[in-house]
């Protein structure tokens, strides 16, 4: 049934290279004859009338013609004339291959965004107007707007209720993607759904393989994905070769940009250190003038490339789609030994086997690499200005307490390896015709490996002795990963138009299984210190001789899921839109009988754009008014918590001392657990005036999950051990929020328009219940220092995560003000006054208090563009306010650290300062407070492009469709009151959310790129 | 035909679909590298692996009282070490008896007893069931319930009544039993015991270190002797002396040291390599107390008082054993100590309080922490037993067999020199009772002994109401908050800790 392969004459050099990539890839070919004239009529494709004035170009040629008042052409053709290429203004540019055909039709799509407009939905694509679901569409040109190696943080600023966070810095990190809030204490990312493959992560793809990205909020959208749709599903789908699309396109991007650390953090110079050291210890130094001084930020961060390339061919002949696709992503760290580097291979297809059946293929290789720096920021942050980092003979300098970063980032040596591959191949039969079955099978595997090596080294004092910046026996740590999961899904559609009725109707089934394997072997003493050694093999001293051993050996994540799903959309008369979803899930996470989980929603719509009374409004092109309301779930959760399960000890026995393995039982896992669910309700307004000039749109929701899974102590008495804790559903937590999203497009004439966009949403987060009647905690204890002190806790009537310490009130002005008040022992004049918030007279533990939330109150997106003839211009502006930042880099001193600059102003007699205590290197002002909280409000110039197409009068003779160059910059300018490097602080962890704790800075990026298309 | 066929393939997609579906054992996903309760164990190997594992507890850190030597802070033989600041706050209450029912290391200590006795329960529930020799099977249940005793028996000296759990299937809510209760399960369990655990000799070599009749007597005696029923002491007491299985080693430095190991002193011990890390085998209680600073042995807790000092008799060669002072040299190492750490302390009268000294019992040859994590704990010596028999037979009024067992501790500590230490031959009930108490601390000191025996002798209030302690609340400690917590009212506090 597949077609063989014909090669027939070609005489193009590109087509010689369009064959030479079909012949790799194994497909088919296609042919091409000669005839003298050709001609046609262009039309539009969503009013279908005939369109006057467009051009028709031959390709390679400066020949063309334009068509007439009816929207007729017709050229005369030379040997060699093989493409015609039909552009006007507003629609999108089509090449069309003679193909040996005297009449050639087209119809132009327009460009800008169309009342039919499909979007992608779970299991289907429905038409906008049809729509009764609350989603965001990203526009694909959009995405690859921004240099990055993960597609999502495109979204940034571009989706009403999202929220992105670009966390690190460090190359090939993930971003931190919260939708609608967040709903659970556990695992709160959303599921990628890539052309119907549900995952985890799309680190492996390139922006630009992506057709379409839609991201679903409400239960109407997300409650087909059932248990997995709680925290939000983006949905992507790759490009392809459109239909009609005769002639290959070929496509190229680049770009090459330089990254620079955005801003520094303001530390004290080696002057002011001293200052501040005389103040705390007087006559530390005698000449602060004559102090040596250390930009240790200077010295570990440094301008760095970053390139991103993507080639591809797309195109179609009556029996196939293609899209072929190579990237090449290389992004090195502005901090030396960090990078990530990624070739992305992309290959979709769909066959055409008969009228009835077609089979495709959506699939992706992804090999990449990355360096991980290691964590020198938080060195930098605290090394003092007075050392210096070498001495005179060129060796490192002794930082004392923290480790001279240098000489850290010189031995480090940590790299990650590994390939990804995610992809499905499906088939498609149409039947009785208003019947699709469409079978599907999945995978995404991937196989990683790291390596960590650091030498035996040495840092010596300038007296000759050895510093605590060493590593006596060189060691390794290498890990091998190895994951992999299918999913078959099989579904079948029903659409049915009968008069006024439109009758939509999906039912499935799925099937998917989740495997995931892990060894980390760690050694000692290898014999050299070169890469070339950096294996298990070279002669070395294994650690951890006995069970060390196992616990780095992982056989986990390994669980199946059985889905039924079904979803019916109607719609009356253009006007009433129902829409029914049901999902029915089964997880092996959950012990028989809790296994199964029912997941249904509903939504209505009302199409007010299309009756009368509406439609004698001129003014008014759109107005509908939708709802939804249903249950989805999340089971993130870690798949063991159910089992009780064995664990592996040592006993020692005999005369001469020999371990003797032992087995008992470990921690009880919960049979009882089941799904957490979230009950979702929506209601949006969709209203377009002025021909949809300006669209906008309006969504409120409330969001409550129950049965969150907690871990809460158990009593000491049930065996468990120490600090053991048992999985129960035992927490409830709100998200409310109101959305928006305005449009106003304009064109001037033809050579000018433009367009804002502004969207915002609002977001309250509480936690209603925790620990209810299963144990002591009613208080999620979380976001840990490097000392070991919490500082944020979950409460009931609090967001996740909020902060919790000491408030402050001023400084302690004199004695007598110190003795008025109730203060720690700890406490002098000069110190931080903390508030006796239960009124004791006592300061203690029992004082702290709320003292800021990391959840943002607003998150606001602004969008700008404009074109001027051959001119594009883009501005996106994006931020967020009403979170708090705790800065905990700041809080851990448990020796004498540089300082931030504020500092400086230090308290130094009675009415100097009432906000800057007195010096200390540390101790009691440095109690996690009020004191440590920053605003963490930002408005960022996300990104700013420029770009200027060549007229295709000057390109056509090169055959080419398409050239435009842009330069670009991201991150250009954050306003913001927070001193540490960037404000997009965010943890995966949504108890430890919000505290900087002196991470990898994002990065500003500058770039120059070319789109090219021929 | 292409219709059929494309029916066909709808036709065997549907067919395969409705066969997975069918089969719900798709989601019955086994867990992966990793055994569960309820298979668990099963096999004669498996019950030798469960009873090996119930073992493991008692080389657990928390294990021993939570990981500080608290029993001897609370005693008048030690103050907390280390240098002045360190853990001053979770640690330095347990001195003066002003911890309170949050205080550090309470809950571990509870939580890590009953993870032995889970353990153990392990073994003692599922055990029974499983086909395979019966000698074995037998000696495997007695090896358990020895331990669950011993776990226990911290539990009510340390608690008093506690929840008692003897079986797997543990209700979530329990209150607590009485300390007869407790006694009496104890009693049980080692009663099962003595009768089917061999005798040391027994055992193959490669099983020295596990529980044994010897240790099953000696435990069960020690057991009477805080019930203060000393005839049955003394049956037990008898039984381990009789049974030729143990002595004294000659020399001191082995009853607690590397010499001793498995030696014949040694009735119960925690066996340990010398590998940092409980999981790779090694134990670290040694090195909680090992010497601070140089030679780097360890963190330097439990500091040696000047009074326990002061209790040896003049030239007792057990003080430089008891005792390491710094200066001193120590198998060709010399002790030069803490830099943080003052090496006297005195009062505001100049009276020295505190001198930095270490624990000289949990020495082990060597200049780093890794040999210290070696060390075997002595949870029962013989002359442990040697003195608690000659106490029983005293209280029994028969004060010249006493004398017998006393001597023979003193003649060993003598070392041959026949200056020091004279032979006891008061046969006063009272002196001889002093002289038994005085041996015993000199003897057993820093070995977590002396401070259950205050309190077992009703002599608490007298030495250490001078420190804190307050009677009728510190002979026990405190149920931890957090589990009264968790029981949500059903576990009542002890007496005047609320």
């Amino acid at each position: 049934m597949l077609y063989g392969l014909t090669l027939l004459r070609a005489n193009h050099y590109k087509s010689y290279l369009m064959i030479s990539i079909i012949l790799v890839c194994g497909f088919t070919a296609f042919s091409q004859q000669q005839v003298e004239n050709v001609s046609g009529t262009v039309t539009t494709s969503d009013t279908h009338e005939s369109l006057p004035g467009a051009s028709v170009v031959i390709l390679g040629t400066t020949r063309g013609t334009t068509t007439d008042i009816e929207g007729n052409y017709q050229l005369s053709l030379q040997p060699g004339d093989s493409v015609l290429l039909f552009s006007y203004l507003g629609y999108i540019t089509q090449s069309i291959a003679i193909s040996n055909r005297m009449i050639v039709n087209v119809m132009l799509e327009p460009a800008s965004t169309r009342l039919d407009e499909v979007v992608v939905i779970g299991y289907g694509t429905v038409k906008k107007t049809d729509l009764s679901g609350s989603v965001s569409s990203i526009n694909s040109k959009d995405l690859t707007k921004i240099t990055t190696s993960n597609p999502i943080l495109a979204a940034q600023g571009k989706a009403a209720g999202v929220q992105i966070t670009n966390s690190s810095g460090q190359p090939g990190s993930t971003p931190i993607v919260r939708i609608r809030g967040v709903g659970t204490f556990n695992n709160s990312a959303p599921i990628y759904v890539v052309d119907g493959v549900i995952l985890n992560d799309i680190s492996f793809l390139n922006s630009a393989d992506i057709g379409s990205m839609t991201i679903l909020k409400d239960a109407s959208s997300t409650a087909i994905y059932g248990s997995r749709g709680a925290n939000g599903v983006v949905m992507i789908t790759t490009k392809q070769g459109s239909v009609g699309q005769e002639k290959t396109t070929y496509g190229y991007s680049g770009e090459v940009g330089l990254q620079m650390l955005s801003k520094k953090i303001d530390l004290l110079n080696g002057k002011e250190f001293a200052t501040v050291s005389n103040a705390i210890k007087l006559g530390s130094y005698n000449n602060v003038d004559a102090v040596p001084n250390t930009d240790w930020q200077d010295l570990i961060y440094h301008d760095a490339p970053v390139q991103n390339h993507e080639f591809f061919a797309s195109g179609a002949t009556k029996s196939m789609q293609y899209y072929i696709g190579v990237g090449y992503y290389n992004q090195q760290g502005i901090i030396d030994k960090s990078g990530y580097e990624r070739i992305s291979f992309k290959l979709n297809n769909i066959y055409k086997l008969s009228d009835r059946l077609k089979i495709g293929n959506n699939i992706t290789v992804s090999p990449y690499q990355q360096q991980i720096a290691p964590d020198v920021t938080y060195a930098a942050y605290r090394a003092q200005p007075l050392l210096v980092p070498y001495y005179d003979d060129g060796s490192y300098g002794v930082v004392y307490n923290v480790g001279n970063p240098l000489a850290t980032l010189a031995y480090s040596n940590n790299e990650n390896k590994g390939v990804r591959a995610v992809g499905n191949i499906y088939a498609e039969l149409d039947f009785l015709k208003e019947f699709t079955f469409k079978t599907s099978f999945g995978i995404d595997g991937s196989n990683d490996k790291s390596v960590s090596f650091t030498p035996a080294y040495t840092i010596y004092n300038p007296d000759g002795t050895a510093s605590q910046q060493q590593n006596v026996n060189s060691t390794l740590n290498k890990g091998y990963g190895d994951s992999f999961s299918w999913l078959w899904e099989n579904t079948l559609n029903y659409n049915k138009t009968l008069g006024k009725h439109v009758l939509d109707a999906v039912a499935g089934y799925t099937m998917q299984r989740n495997t995931n394997e892990a060894v980390g072997i760690p050694a000692q003493n290898i014999l050299r210190d070169g890469s070339s050694f950096w294996y298990i093999s070279s002669p070395s001293y294994l650690t951890n001789t006995y069970t060390g051993i196992y616990d780095r050996v992982d056989a986990n994540n390994y669980y199946s899921m059985i889905s039924y799903l079904m979803r019916l959309n109607y719609v009356y008369n253009d006007r009433y839109i129902l829409t029914a979803t049901f999902r029915r899930d089964g997880s092996s996470k959950f012990a028989e009988g809790k296994r199964y989980g029912n997941f249904p929603s509903f939504a209505l719509a009302w199409n007010l754009a299309q009756e009368n009374f509406i439609k004698s409004i001129p003014l008014i092109s759109k107005l509908k008014l939708r709802t939804s309301y249903g249950l989805i779930g999340n089971e993130k959760i870690p798949y063991d918590a159910r089992y009780s399960q064995t664990t592996n000890v040592l006993t020692i026995f005999g005369l001469n001392a020999a371990p003797n393995a032992g087995v008992t039982y470990g921690v009880s896992g919960n049979e009882n657990l089941i799904w957490e669910t979230t009950q979702q309700f929506d209601v949006g307004l969709e209203v377009g005036i002025l021909n949809d000039r300006l669209t906008a749109e309006f969504d409120y929701y409330h969001k409550t999950t129950s049965d969150i899974l907690l871990f809460l102590s158990v009593p000491g008495y049930l065996g468990n051990g120490q600090n053991a804790k048992v999985a129960y559903n035992a927490a409830k937590v709100l998200n409310t929020g109101f959305e928006f999203n305005f449009n106003w497009k304009d064109v001037i004439n033809r050579d000018l328009s433009y367009s804002i966009g502004i969207l915002g949403s609002t977001l309250h987060n509480e936690v209603l219940e925790i620990g209810g009647s299963a144990g002591i905690d009613s208080v999620l204890i979380g976001g840990y220092l490097g000392n070991g002190i919490p500082v944020t806790q979950s409460r009931v009537g609090l967001p996740i995560g909020a902060f919790y310490g000491y408030q402050t009130d001023g400084i302690f002005q004199n004695q007598s003000e110190l003795d008025a008040y109730p203060h720690s022992n700890q406490a002098g004049v000069g110190d931080l006054r903390f508030v006796d918030v239960n009124g004791d007279g006592v300061i203690n533990g029992l004082d702290r208090t709320y003292i800021g939330s990391p959840v943002p109150k607003f998150i606001f997106g602004v969008n700008l563009t404009l074109t001027y003839k051959g001119f594009d211009f883009s501005a996106l502006i994006q931020g967020q306010t009403g979170n708090k930042i705790f800065n905990g880099k700041e809080v851990v001193r448990p020796d004498p650290y540089n300082f931030e600059h504020h500092v400086i102003n230090f308290w130094n007699g009675e009415g100097t300062s009432n906000t800057e205590p007195r010096p200390s290197f540390g101790g009691y002002n440095y109690t996690p407070s009020d004191y440590f909280i920053q605003d963490g409000s930002y408005a960022r110039l996300r990104n700013i492009t420029l770009g200027y197409t060549i007229p295709d009068r000057l390109v056509s003779r090169a055959s080419i469709v398409n050239l435009r160059f842009y330069v670009k910059a991201d991150n250009v300018f954050t306003l913001t009151k927070f001193t540490g490097y960037t404000p997009d602080i965010a943890s995966e962890n949504v108890i430890s959310n919000g505290i900087d704790n002196g991470t990898y800075p994002v990065s500003a990026v500058y770039s120059i790129g070319v789109n090219l298309n021929f | 035909m292409k219709s059929i066929r494309n029916i066909g393939l709808l036709t065997l997609v549907i067919l395969l679909a409705g066969s997975f579906n069918g089969c719900q054992k798709f989601l019955d996903s086994e867990l992966q590298g990793q055994l569960t309760q309820d298979s668990y164990p099963t096999t004669a190997s498996d019950a030798l692996l469960a009873t090996n594992a119930a073992y493991q507890t008692t080389r657990d850190w928390y294990y021993h009282s939570g990981g500080y030597p608290i029993l001897d802070f609370m005693s008048d033989d030690a103050h907390k070490g280390s240098n002045p600041n360190d853990q001053l706050a979770t640690l330095g209450p347990y001195e003066n008896f002003t911890f309170t029912t949050t205080q550090d290391g309470l809950d571990r200590w509870w939580a890590t007893l009953y993870l032995g006795i889970k353990r153990s329960n392990v073994v003692i529930e599922k055990v029974p069931d499983i086909a395979m020799d019966e000698v074995l099977k037998n000696r495997y249940l007695a090896e358990a319930r020895f331990l669950r005793g011993l776990y226990y028996f911290d539990l009510v000296r340390a608690w008093g009544g506690v929840p008692l759990v003897l079986t797997l299937e543990t209700p979530s809510k329990m209150a607590r039993s009485t300390a007869d209760e407790v006694y009496q399960q104890i009693i049980d369990d080692l009663t099962f015991s003595i009768d089917f655990l061999p005798k040391k000799s027994e055992y193959k070599s490669t099983d020295a270190g596990r529980a044994t009749k010897g240790a099953a007597q000696s435990l069960l005696g020690k057991v009477y002797l805080f019930r203060k029923d000393f005839v049955n002491a003394v049956v037990y007491f008898q039984d381990v002396i009789n049974s030729n299985e143990y002595d004294l080693e000659a020399d001191f430095v082995n009853v607690c040291g590397v010499g001793g190991e498995n030696g014949v002193e040694s009735v119960f011990a925690v066996g340990a390599l010398q590998v940092e890390g409980t999981e790779n085998g090694g134990n670290q209680y040694a090195n909680t107390q090992g010497v601070r600073g140089t030679p780097n042995k360890g963190w330097g807790f439990n500091r040696p008082s000047e009074d326990l000092r002061n209790s040896f008799e003049t030239n007792d060669p057990r003080l430089e054993l008891t005792i390491i002072d710094v200066g001193q040299v120590i198998d060709g190492i010399t002790i030069l100590g803490d830099g943080t750490t003052p090496d006297i302390t005195t009062d505001e009268n100049g009276v020295v309080i505190e001198r930095e000294c270490y624990n000289r019992k949990i020495w082990v040859p060597g200049t780093t922490t890794i040999s210290e994590w070696g060390h075997y704990r002595r949870l029962i010596l013989y002359a442990d037993v040697l003195l608690m028999y000659a106490e029983a037979l005293n209280e029994n009024n028969n004060p010249g067999q006493a004398l017998i067992y006393l001597n023979m501790v003193r003649e060993r500590a003598r070392a041959g020199n026949p200056d020091i230490l004279p032979d006891i031959t008061t046969s006063d009930k009272e002196a001889l009772r002093t002289s038994i108490y005085n041996e015993r601390r000199c003897e057993l000191a820093m070995e977590g002994i002396r401070f259950w025996d205050l309190v077992r002798t009703d002599r608490a209030t007298q030495v250490l109401g001078p420190l804190g302690f307050v009677t009728g609340k510190n002979e026990l400690l405190p149920i931890p908050q957090n589990e009264i917590d968790i029981s949500q009212g059903a576990l009542i506090q002890n007496p005047n800790w609320n």
